[in-house]
This record gives C-alpha cells, sequence and structure tokens, in this order.
C-alpha cells in the first residue's frame, strides 16, 4: 500500500537471495533501487556486477509480483457490490434522493457549501441516522469545533422517546477532535491500522466515517509558493480512499466553497480534490424574500448514478420534524423515515 | 505503526531526504540514533535530531490517544452538559444563543461601527465572573484589544451594575460570601486586558495564549476585538491573508476546544456588490465566514438593535431586539417576536448542572410573559 512514485529502496530481507554482498553490488552498478532493477538489462547487469543471471531474474520476477497489482475479474467485483454494499440514508428524504436513496458504502461523498449553509447539520443527520436507524458504529472526525453532542441528543429525541435508545445511538459515534492536517493523517492512519476497530460498548462495525470539514484543515496550508500543502492533501485523499475502499465504508467529507471567474459556487480545494469526492452536493441558503429561516438547497454537481445539477429544498428546523408544519412538511421527516 | 514519514509533521526538504535515503514510515526511524540517522540520510545532525524529537512526540500523542480511547457522542454531550454556558444579559438573546455563549466554541460578533459589538464583549467580560452559586462561571477573562477600543470606565459601569444585580438576587449564605468577592475591583482586576497594534502582534499572541491558559485555568473567555481590524489594513498578497487567516481561524478554534473556554471575536462590516445591487456582508472575506464555530450579526432597522444568529451548529437562525443601557447590555424592553428555547424533554442526563435556563430569567428586572410566536 505505498504511494505511487515512492522508491523502494533494495534492502536485503525483500527478496529470498537477495544477500547483503549481492546488494553490494549492484549499488556499485548505481542499481539502488526496485525500480531500478526491474527497469535495468539482466544480461548486462549479471556481466557487471558478476551476479549470476538466473538469479536476476528470479529477483525480477518475485519484486514484480510483490510490487505489482493484483487483477480481478470484473464479475467477482460485481457479486462483491451486490453482496457487500450497503446504502446509508442520509435522515433526509431529500438528498437521499439526490443520492439515489442515500450514502454508499466504499464511497467518498461529499458536501460543499458556504458558511451556515447546513453542512454540519446534514452530518449530524447522517451520523444520528447511522447509529439509531442502522444500528451501526460511526466515526466522526470534527476539524473544526462544530461538533455538539446536544444537537445529536436533540435529533434522536425526534426519532425516539426511549432514552435507553437514545443513549445507544449516542454511544456508537465516536468523536475525534483534531485541528490540524498532521493530526488528521495520524488519525485516519491510526484508524486504518486498527482496522477501524476500537473499543465499542455497543458492538457493530463501522458503517461511516465523517469529516467535518477537510477544508478547515487544508486551505491554510495551500497556495503561496510551497507545494507542501498539496502533497498533504493528496494524502489525506489516498487514506480516505483507501478507508473507504478496504474497510467498505461509506466517508463523507465537507467542503467549503470557492467562485469561478464568472462569480460562479464551486467546490473548494482546487482541481485535484475535485476528483476525489465520487458525488458531490452543493450546499446553498435560500434568499428570496419570505423564505422561511433554515431553508436550503442541495444540489448535485457530481455523480456517477443520477443526471447532475437536480436540486432538492429541505429544512434544517430545530426539532427537525414539528415545526415543519407550517407548510414545509415532507420535507424533513426525521421521525419516520428509517 | 503505519505512520508514513511523508505524513508527518517534519519540513519538506528533511522529508525528501529521508524518503530517498528508503526511510517510508515512522517504525523505521524512531529507534535510530541522530548519528545514524544524519548518515544514513545525509542531514544534519541538528535536523536529525528535530526529526527524532517530532516523531517521538507524535507517537507518544498517537499512544495517549489510544489509552484513552476516543470519546463517544454520549461522552461529549456528558462534558458540554457540565460546562454551562456565558449569559449575556439579555434574555432573549441567551434564548437564541442556546443558554448564552457557548464554553467551547467560537463565537463571532460582527456589525457595523457603534452597534455595541465591544459593549456585548465587555458585558461578557464581566459576566464570565459571576459566581457558580449565581449559575455563573466564575471565571476570568483575556480581553485583546486591537482597536483601542476597550473603556474602562463602560466596563466599570457594568461592573458595578452586574455586582448590584447580583446583590438583589442573593438569598442564601452561600450566595452572600460569594458576593464579597464579586466587586467593582475584583472584576476590573480579573480582566486581562492585551492591546495588540497589528496583525503580527496578534498571531503572536494567540500562539501564547495556550500556555497562558494552562497557567491561569480560571480564564473562561478571551475576547479578540477585533480580527477585523488589524487585517484589513496593510496586505498586499490576498492570498497569504487568507492563508494567515485560516490558521489563526484553526487555532483559535483548537484552543476554546482544548481550554474548554468560550472564544469571542468580533468583525466589522463590508459592502458586497452582486448583482447590482449593495449589501452589508461580515469582512475578511468568504472563507473566513467558516472560521467562527458560531456567528451572531448585529444590525439596525431603523432605530431598532437587533441582534441574528447566522450560523450555529446547535441552534436555529432567529433575530431578537436588544439594547444598549447605562447598565450594559439588555433586553429591549419592547418583546420582538421570539422562538423560546425549547426545554429539553424529560431525559435523564443531566446529573445536577447549575441550569442556565433557570438562572437566565433572572437576569432581566423586566420580566415579561413570552410569547410562542414562529419568527418569520
Amino acid at each position: 500500500m505505498r504511494c505511487k512514485g515512492v522508491m523502494v529502496i533494495l534492502r536485503e530481507g525483500i527478496c529470498p537471495g537477495l544477500t547483503e554482498e549481492i546488494i553490494k553490488a549492484l549499488q556499485a552498478e548505481d542499481i539502488r533501487t526496485v525500480e531500478d532493477l526491474v527497469s535495468s538489462d539482466a544480461e548486462e547487469l549479471a556481466q557487471k556486477c558478476s551476479v549470476s543471471y538466473k538469479a536476476l531474474v528470479a529477483f525480477r520476477r518475485v519484486l514484480l509480483a510483490q510490487h505489482a497489482a493484483f487483477p480481478v475479474a470484473g464479475l467477482d467485483l460485481y457479486d462483491e457490490l451486490l453482496s457487500s454494499t450497503s446504502i446509508l440514508s442520509t435522515g433526509n428524504p431529500s438528498v437521499d434522493k439526490l443520492l439515489d436513496s442515500g450514502l454508499y458504502t466504499g464511497e467518498i461523498t461529499e458536501l460543499a457549501g458556504g458558511p451556515a449553509t447546513g453542512k454540519t447539520q446534514l452530518c449530524f443527520s447522517v451520523a444520528v441516522s447511522i447509529a439509531h436507524e442502522h444500528k451501526q458504529n460511526v466515526l466522526y472526525i470534527c476539524t473544526n469545533g462544530g461538533m455538539c453532542a446536544s444537537r445529536l441528543l436533540q435529533m434522536l429525541q425526534a426519532r425516539t422517546v426511549k432514552t435507553d435508545e437514545q443513549t445507544y445511538a449516542l454511544q456508537r459515534i465516536q468523536v475525534f477532535q483534531v485541528f490540524d492536517v498532521f493530526s488528521l493523517l495520524s488519525c485516519l492512519q491510526h484508524l486504518r491500522a486498527a482496522g477501524l476497530q476500537s473499543s465499542t460498548v455497543a458492538g457493530g462495525s463501522v458503517k461511516a466515517v465523517i469529516v467535518d470539514s477537510v477544508s478547515a484543515v487544508l486551505s491554510c496550508m495551500l497556495g503561496g509558493k510551497q507545494n507542501e500543502g498539496m502533497s498533504l492533501m493528496m494524502q489525506v485523499a489516498a487514506e480516505l480512499k483507501m478507508i473507504a475502499k478496504d474497510f467498505n465504508t461509506a466517508v463523507l467529507v465537507t467542503n467549503h466553497v470557492t467562485r469561478d471567474g464568472r462569480g460562479q459556487l464551486k467546490a473548494g480545494l482546487g482541481q485535484s480534490w475535485s476528483h476525489v469526492p465520487r458525488t458531490r452536493l452543493l450546499l446553498q441558503r435560500v434568499d428570496r424574500p419570505g423564505a422561511p429561516h433554515g431553508l436550503r438547497t442541495a444540489t448535485l454537481t457530481k455523480s456517477s448514478r443520477q443526471p447532475c445539477h437536480l436540486m432538492e429544498e429541505f429544512s434544517l428546523s430545530q426539532q427537525s420534524g414539528e415545526a415543519l408544519q407550517s407548510g414545509f412538511s415532507g420535507k424533513r421527516k426525521l421521525n419516520t423515515e428509517a | 505503526m503505519q505512520r508514513t514519514v511523508s505524513s508527518s509533521p517534519l519540513a519538506p526538504s528533511v522529508k525528501v531526504k529521508l524518503i530517498n535515503a528508503g526511510f517510508h514510515t515512522a517504525a523505521d526511524l524512531v529507534d535510530l540514533l541522530p548519528l545514524q540517522l544524519c548518515q544514513e540520510a545525509g542531514i544534519s545532525q541538528e535536523e536529525a535530531n528535530e526529526v527524532l524529537q517530532a516523531l517521538r512526540h507524535d507517537s507518544r500523542l498517537c499512544q495517549e490517544r489510544a489509552a484513552e480511547g476516543c470519546i463517544t457522542a454520549l461522552e461529549l454531550l456528558h462534558c458540554e452538559q457540565s460546562q454551562g454556558s456565558l449569559v449575556t444579559f439579555s434574555s432573549e438573546l441567551d434564548a437564541v444563543l442556546g443558554g448564552g455563549v457557548s464554553v467551547g466554541k467560537t463565537t463571532e460578533i460582527c456589525g457595523t461601527p457603534g452597534i455595541g459589538k465591544t459593549q456585548l464583549c465587555i458585558q461578557l467580560a464581566v459576566d464570565v465572573q459571576i459566581p457558580v452559586c449565581f449559575g455563573g462561571l466564575g471565571g476570568k477573562a483575556v480581553y485583546i484589544d486591537t482597536e483601542g477600543g476597550f473603556l474602562v470606565q463602560r466596563a466599570a459601569e457594568m461592573a458595578r451594575a452586574a455586582a448590584e444585580h447580583c446583590a438583589l438576587l442573593a438569598e442564601d449564605t452561600e450566595q452572600r460570601a460569594a458576593l464579597e468577592d464579586f466587586t467593582l475591583e475584583k472584576i476590573l482586576s480579573n480582566i486581562f486586558l492585551i492591546r495588540c497594534h497589528d496583525y503580527v502582534e496578534l498571531l503572536a499572541e494567540t500562539y501564547l495564549l495556550p500556555n497562558l491558559l494552562q497557567k491561569c485555568a480560571e480564564v473562561k473567555l478571551v475576547v479578540i476585538d477585533s480580527i477585523a481590524f488589524p487585517f484589513r489594513h496593510d496586505f498586499e498578497d490576498f492570498s497569504q491573508r487568507t492563508r494567515l487567516l485560516n490558521s489563526l481561524a484553526q487555532q483559535l478554534n483548537q484552543l476554546a476546544n482544548q481550554q474548554q473556554t468560550a472564544v469571542v471575536l468580533t468583525n466589522q462590516m463590508t459592502t458586497k456588490v452582486s448583482n447590482g445591487q449593495s449589501k452589508l456582508v461580515p469582512a475578511l472575506g468568504e472563507s473566513w465566514g467558516h472560521a467562527a464555530t458560531e456567528k451572531l450579526i448585529l444590525h439596525w432597522e431603523e432605530d431598532k438593535r437587533l441582534a441574528s444568529l447566522y450560523k450555529s451548529p446547535r441552534q436555529m437562525e432567529a433575530t431578537v431586539q436588544y439594547q444598549i443601557t447605562g447598565q450594559g447590555f439588555r433586553d429591549a424592553s419592547v418583546t420582538l417576536e421570539l422562538r423560546p428555547c425549547d426545554p429539553p424533554p424529560s431525559v435523564s442526563y443531566k446529573p445536577h448542572p447549575p441550569s442556565p435556563s433557570a438562572s437566565a430569567p433572572a437576569w432581566n428586572c423586566s420580566k415579561r410573559p413570552r410569547v410562542e410566536a414562529q419568527h418569520s
């Protein structure tokens, strides 16, 4: 699981028969990495460093097998997809509609939007929905101090009146608070190393990882003359992708927005990041006069399942279900949606 | 241990050298001696020392995190409920904010000149000291003044008013005893004023704040009045400004979270023209809008002063009227439409916290019936 472009240095023990002496002999010919060895001409090399041709070819075969990607048949992939992918409701019917019924495991979904457009509220809703309706665990990585457990409780109270169910659901949501990109990477790498397993009271497996927000920790690193920020951003992307794929979890991230040349909103963090999420929703406030507080729109701006630019309205109301009776019922029925 | 070298907090040039020398994970490095490392990677001994220190520190942090285990939302809820919040002396505004300004979060107050941003900040610096037995936080305040707008005579007036107000409420001996420490002199001596003249001083100060707060745990409020002033001048490179502001925002969020203090920032307003219409928006650009966790906008409507909650992870948007009197920040005597904070249903999560909702109405001398109304 090494990043592309990382050179693997020839060392004793990475391949049977590759002894210290042979490595020294190869180094004398400027063959230092696996890449150097497999791309060199074995015959020529055998003569130069007096290592047997047979041995060199054998090393090459082993090293190539070790470092090559493994091909998988499409049919196997399809079977796996059918048996292991789950679709997790976001707890918000309008958003579920845009996402073709919810968050898919094994994928990264992004919520982009300006300040106070409901990104964090949707993340809360997803966490509560998975913890309560699906009875699965959620890892919630908060990078901007927006985590608010009392709001989670409020959302749960709208769904169930049973105190013990609320308690169980809250225990299934595990919160990590990190405030810089290095801590975020450290946190993600440790989660991956531990197989996303952490001591949970409630049992069940981790079905979703939420990062709110990626741009808070990345945007201060980007721009200027250094490209360190770009590298860190792509490492965050790689970690999230691996977590999504290897553990078959849904990954939900939030992002800021910027404006392009024509003043149109687009998701932040630039071109390279824009390829990272499989699905992207753009959230906006509704500014038309007379619109009630808490009304937002979600627009699908990237998707591999639904046509783009689908738009839905939804409301972020305090009491989730009840407060919607004034003409906006049906937009967000948290207490009934499974 | 999967920690990679490339994702560690090290200088980029050092990282390149380490990776070229074949060190990919932190585990490859931590057991080396500095001398070995500087030979193998071709870096100076000083750099080698720094690398090893940084990585060991990093792995210690990780172990600590693993030892505590991550925190569940339930544990977080208990923390939040035991924290209390910082009342504003306007019960309507407290209701909108869910009991007052959140402790452990950053709150931004935006508004035009003269609307009362500084008044509210001074009021908060006084209110944070209300003794615990009165439902307050019994803390101290750090006030970072960048505009030179802190008026000590206003602070004195508000402190006197707050002390008198509490004196009227004192019922038992505990409260009367607490009042002896809640005097004008004590209140003023517990506000630590720091004057910053430019953005460099401000940035430096925010780097020092965590240490200061660790030494003085009673500090429950940090005010920066204003964040906008030092950043609206002397900047030619706007992308540098954005980066500095973004990292400042993360630092303040971290400070609020880790030291469990309320961080209050004030911001100016600026005119933005879009579609031929100009409107007032908070200054410092759109990306700064994400910075603070909660945002309150103070604005005029004819001759009324209004406070609108614009952004909050826990409360709905709402607008209330307020006034600024000789005694400080208060409810407007005329009741505006207000959605009262719904009382939490009978859930047994709260052990025995000093209930902010019980004490909040008491601050308001002129109690008025709360109107059940939906805001439009």
